[in-house]
């Protein structure tokens, strides 16, 4: 993996270590209550709550990224679980459950007060459960009504005219949900919701959200990318968890300031830049050095992922008067914005264009099913937008189908045939 | 495809309130045949065959008549294939009328209200299509009638079951024929039927209960009796489930109904404890268990490990079958399925003494 360019990098990765060591101290030592949580679940009502919570899918990329998964992901074969199972969202129950077949990062995953899930993927109900069941903790699930209405330009709608952007009947299922969601950690923390800490907890958000943005438009604008996208994604992601916390807006901040930095002194992520790149889809967590490879031989550099584009355009909610619909608005969709027709491909191509990419990386995930789903969408309506695109087969937790070499063979020759030409 | 007939992806559309507005229900099903434009627009190994074929339908024009496609939200992949039809006639590749049921089967306490209400909402739907609203009392006359054929129904689920009189392929065919069947039709076929298998002689050879994966046709029926055995029941709403409870006559008679599809309709995302209850309750009574994950399988392989162990605690043998559910199994399974029902038939020997 490529040496870390920003000193925002360090202390992100630095924070993140350090808070997990501090959730252990306090769920062991002081025996203090915390969730685990699927990405999408409004972690902002855990915190205010008092209920420290981690992600599964940041538990799911650290298992992968410290080369563990594969003996987790074997021992869930030799149990019988077929190889077409979701694997990246069952890692970390797969750590738990067989936890004697690897060595889980720092420690491993102690024993919830809670799990709580988005109910996007089939599969969720089955993993959350069995989950749950081996750790004998509590399930609480949030269910996902289907979108029958979907506008046009959802990036747009969303901050302003977030009401819109939901049917009524959805908005208040969801609302209703979290008020239920609410009862539950009240229960757990002996604390009640204050709502106006809510409202304010969800304007640092959009404080952080904005940052964001602003750091996004210094990557699009600037003549070569001063950050590389797997610097942005630890920079983004290690916020997004605690996000609206006094620390994730400073960090946003410090990483803005860095970057902005960079691009007032001609600082590039890839000096003598000829191709900008983006990557469609979660992150191949097991071989992060895939995104910096392109770099030397073809000065091809990632440029865009989802992960520092979605915060801005999926989080910002203006009008907080009713704090809870704002943050249900916002949970409603996530699914459709980032992978279902039309509303996933538009927003690609319209960011694409905004970076001014030259070719687009699809994953098409071997075994996460439903994020495989609105792939040739995008694919297509990035190619009629004139922007290559190359599909990417793998797996994003599991490296042990992962021909490393053969797709970097295969990103070199889509360079070279239809990138750079 | 005849006028006035509304096409719905999976039994999970209360068929009462469609006949109710005016229209016949015509479900999606499976099959082995090809499906080359749908395979341009949905991914592989996601999608299955009843969806694929739905899809490569109205690609085709084939379903211009139909006066509305419904798709409930009882699957992920139905969810998407509404988004994708939707998205279709946005950009003029189809011109179907298309609609989301939004079914949830969660156990959250807000759910049953919104269910009600998407089933009114469902109803109005239709109302609009076909220029008829009807009253509660048509819907309670719908109501009637369905649980008439329930009844009936359930009289060939008996004749499966401890006793085996009727093959699992034959059985599935009547039984499936319950949803898109006239239910005074069905009532009048289904009786008959029952009549004619009670008077006939019990079948001989292991039971065999069909789990995993939903099926929605007989293909895998006939692979496992070319063996020798009996598939007494299997899971899904084509077969065993078909009927179930009727419906009670309330005073709200749409409310009845969304509890009924909320609670009975089994899909990817029926609650797991509900889908383990059911498999508990058939283990009683079959001498080996065949397990469908298709490749397609994106749920009921999470159920696999804790199924296995029953199965292996019970000295119940067992097949698990990775294949398309419409294709027939590969060789190497029929080794497999020969080997179980083999075994089985000892057993069985064993416990008749």
């Amino acid at each position: 993996m490529a040496d870390k360019q920003l000193d925002a990098t360090r202390a992100a990765s630095a924070f993140q270590k350090q808070w997990f060591a501090d959730l252990r101290r306090r769920v062991f030592d002081e025996r203090q209550p915390y969730a685990l949580l699927q990405a999408d679940v409004p972690f902002e009502l855990f915190d205010l709550m008092g209920v420290a919570a981690v992600s599964n899918q940041w538990w799911a990329s650290i298992v992968a990224a410290k080369r563990q998964a594969p003996r987790f992901l074997d021992a869930m074969d030799a149990d019988g679980l077929h190889g077409d199972l979701c694997r990246y969202c069952s890692l970390g129950y797969a750590s738990t459950r067989y936890r004697g077949a690897g060595d889980p990062p720092w420690g491993g995953l102690p024993t919830p007060r809670l799990l709580c899930a988005r109910l996007t993927c089939d599969c969720i109900h089955r993993v959350f459960q069995l989950w749950a069941d081996t750790f004998g903790a509590e399930l609480f699930e949030i269910d996902h009504p289907g979108a029958g209405d979907l506008p046009p330009r959802w990036w747009e709608l969303g901050r302003y005219r977030w009401r819109e952007l939901v049917e009524p009947h959805r908005l208040a299922f969801v609302v209703s949900t979290l008020e239920n969601l609410v009862e539950r950690l009240e229960a757990i923390s002996g604390r009640r919701l204050d709502r106006d800490a809510l409202r304010a907890r969800l304007e640092l958000v959009n404080r952080q959200e904005e940052v964001f943005d602003a750091a996004r438009r210094l990557i699009a604008t600037a003549p070569e990318c001063p950050v590389r996208m797997t610097e942005q994604i630890t920079n983004v992601m290690a916020t997004q968890w605690v996000r609206g916390s006094e620390w994730a807006l400073a960090h946003a901040r410090a990483f803005h300031d860095e970057v902005a930095e960079r691009v007032h002194r001609g600082i590039a992520a890839c000096p003598g830049e000829r191709a900008r790149l983006m990557w469609i889809g979660a992150g191949l967590w097991h071989d992060t050095g895939f995104y910096t490879e392109f770099e030397t031989s073809h000065r091809a550099v990632f440029v865009w992922s989802m992960y520092l584009a979605f915060g801005p355009d999926g989080y910002i909610r203006y009008g907080l008067d009713d704090p809870m619909a704002a943050l249900a608005s916002r949970t409603a969709s996530f699914n459709e914005y980032l992978h279902n027709p039309p509303w996933a491909a538009d927003w690609i191509v319209h960011q694409a264009r905004e970076h001014r990419i030259n070719g687009a990386l699809v994953l098409r995930p071997r075994s996460m099913k439903p994020a495989g789903t609105g792939r040739f969408f995008i694919e297509r309506a990035l190619e009629d937008a004139g922007i290559p695109v190359l599909p990417i087969d793998a797996d994003v937790v599991d490296a042990r189908g992962w021909d490393a070499h053969g797709a970097r063979a295969g990103v070199r020759s889509f360079l070279e045939t239809r990138v750079l030409q | 495809m005849q006028e006035l007939c509304i096409v719905a992806s999976w039994p999970a559309v209360p068929v009462e309130i469609v006949r109710a507005a005016g229209f016949r229900a015509v479900m999606a099903r499976g099959a082995s045949g090809p499906t080359p434009a749908a395979d341009a627009h949905l991914e592989p190994g996601i999608f299955p065959s009843r969806l694929r074929h739905l899809v490569e339908d109205v690609l085709a024009g084939r379903l211009s008549d139909a006066a509305l496609i419904v798709i409930p939200r009882t699957s992920d992949a139905d969810y998407k294939c509404f988004l994708y039809l939707r998205e279709f006639v946005r950009k003029g590749l189809a011109t179907a009328p298309i609609v989301l049921f939004d079914l949830l089967q969660s156990r959250g306490a807000e759910v049953r209200n919104h269910d009600v209400a998407r089933t009114r909402a469902l109803l109005d739907t239709l109302a609009s299509r076909s220029g008829r609203m009807p009253s509660a009392d048509d819907i309670r006359r719908e109501i009637t009638r369905a649980n008439a054929a329930r009844a009936a129904a359930r009289r060939l689920v008996a004749l499966r079951r401890i006793v085996p009189r009727v093959t699992g392929s034959a059985a599935f065919r009547l039984l499936a024929a319950f949803w898109e069947m006239e239910p005074d039709r069905y009532v009048e076929m289904a009786n008959e039927a029952a009549n004619r298998i009670a008077a006939g002689p019990p079948l001989a050879g292991p039971r065999v209960l069909l789990t995993g994966a939903p099926v929605d046709g007989q293909a895998l029926h006939e692979a496992i009796e070319s063996h020798g055995a009996i598939v007494v029941a299997e899971v899904g709403p084509w077969g065993s489930s078909a009927a179930g409870d009727d419906v009670p006559l309330d005073d709200d008679p749409v409310a009845a109904l969304s509890d009924k599809y909320r609670t009975d309709s089994i899909g990817a995302r029926t609650p797991v404890d509900s889908l383990r209850g059911w498999t508990a309750r058939m283990l009683e009574d079959v001498d080996a268990v065949v397990v469908s994950l298709p490749p397609d399988d994106a749920v009921f392989g999470w159920d696999y490990p804790a199924l296995r162990d029953v199965l292996k605690a019970r000295r119940i043998p067992h097949v698990c079958l990775r294949g398309d559910q419409h294709l027939a199994p590969t060789p190497a399974e029929h080794v497999q399925l020969g080997a179980m029902v083999s075994a089985a038939s000892q057993l069985q020997e064993t416990r008749r003494g």
